[in-house]
């Protein structure tokens, strides 16, 4: 505002507030990466959703991140899918390895399409992001996994799987919602 | 509750990977009798399905053992992490697959009746 001048006291207040809320986004990020990792490695201990299909996963850990988008945005969700994909990468001992490519191109497909969805929050709800984007995080992970192996062949298996994702990743949304709706703060969308 | 936006959306998404579906299907087929082909970072090996056999393919982790029999195809073992290979259990049909993505491998099995379609002219 022209004319406005903040004494160093009220500077001081202003750079401490800011920084409250930065330390306030940070726990909460780090959080919700600590419960996608822990729902990770729950899921990896249970047996394949589909056995004709082992690769298909219901995909537990992305509760977390589809809380991130809603509670926050794309850059909260982004940090929280990248993040839990590093630490479960260097947990298991295959960060550098194909499995990763091909797990990050199916989170970042995940979280274009999620990231577009959420901007029309009265349109959409987090159960359709949730969806399609677990339908993106199929198609993302077969064009990872067909590059990487110089071969089309590998395409056949996407549409059955995209098929199934839908479902699966319908249930991840439900279960974000339901989290989400029991914590004190006020902005969770459409409830 | 879901709002019409979210049905018309996962309808939309259903709809379009069911419409992909045959053009999926249809990627990489060949005629004739039926061949299991499994391709690796060491070469390319083509075996008939009909023939009792074990193969073993350099992969990028070590070695992949696939065994062709009773008219099918599987992976025995392929040292990859997940076991996602090995788990797929064994396939026939042509069009099948089977990828091994950390050791590289691509087991398909080609035959007559690829999406039921005799021939394809490109």
């Amino acid at each position: 505002m022209p004319g406005l001048t903040l004494s160093s006291g009220e500077r001081w207040a202003a750079h401490g507030v800011a920084g409250l809320a930065r330390s306030r986004r940070i726990a909460e990020t780090s959080m919700l990466i600590g419960a996608a990792c822990v729902l990770s490695f729950i899921e990896s201990a249970l047996p394949p959703v589909a056995a004709p299909m082992p690769w298909l996963r219901v995909g537990l850990a992305n509760v977390a991140v589809v809380m991130a988008l809603a509670y926050s945005g794309t850059s909260m969700a982004a940090a929280v899918s990248i993040g839990r994909l590093v630490i479960v990468g260097l947990a298991t001992g295959g960060l550098a390895g194909p499995g990763s490519v091909v797990a990050a191109s199916g989170a970042l497909c995940s979280l274009a399409v999620m990231g577009v969805l959420a901007r029309h929050r009265r349109v959409f709800t987090p159960v359709s992001w949730s969806a399609a984007g677990a339908a993106a995080h199929v198609l993302g992970q077969f064009a990872a996994a067909a590059a990487l192996l110089g071969s089309t062949d590998v395409w056949r298996l996407a549409p059955p799987s995209g098929l199934l994702a839908l479902p699966f990743g319908a249930l991840v949304g439900a279960i974000a919602s339901t989290v989400a709706s029991r914590l004190p703060h006020g902005r969770w969308p459409n409830g | 509750m879901l709002t019409r936006g979210d049905r018309i959306l996962l309808a939309l998404t259903a709809a379009l990977l069911l419409a992909l579906w045959p053009l999926a299907a249809a990627s990489g087929g060949q005629s004739g009798d039926r061949m299991v082909v499994v391709e690796g970072p060491s070469g390319r090996t083509a075996v008939p399905l009909g023939e009792e056999a074990e193969l073993t393919v350099d992969g990028l982790l070590g070695h992949v053992h696939v065994q062709v029999s009773n008219h099918t195809v599987r992976v025995l073992d392929a040292g990859c992490p997940d076991r996602i290979c090995e788990r797929t259990g064994p396939v026939s049909s042509p069009g099948s697959v089977i990828a091994c993505v950390p050791n590289g491998v691509v087991v398909r099995v080609e035959g007559r009746g690829d999406a039921g379609l005799d021939a394809v002219v490109r």
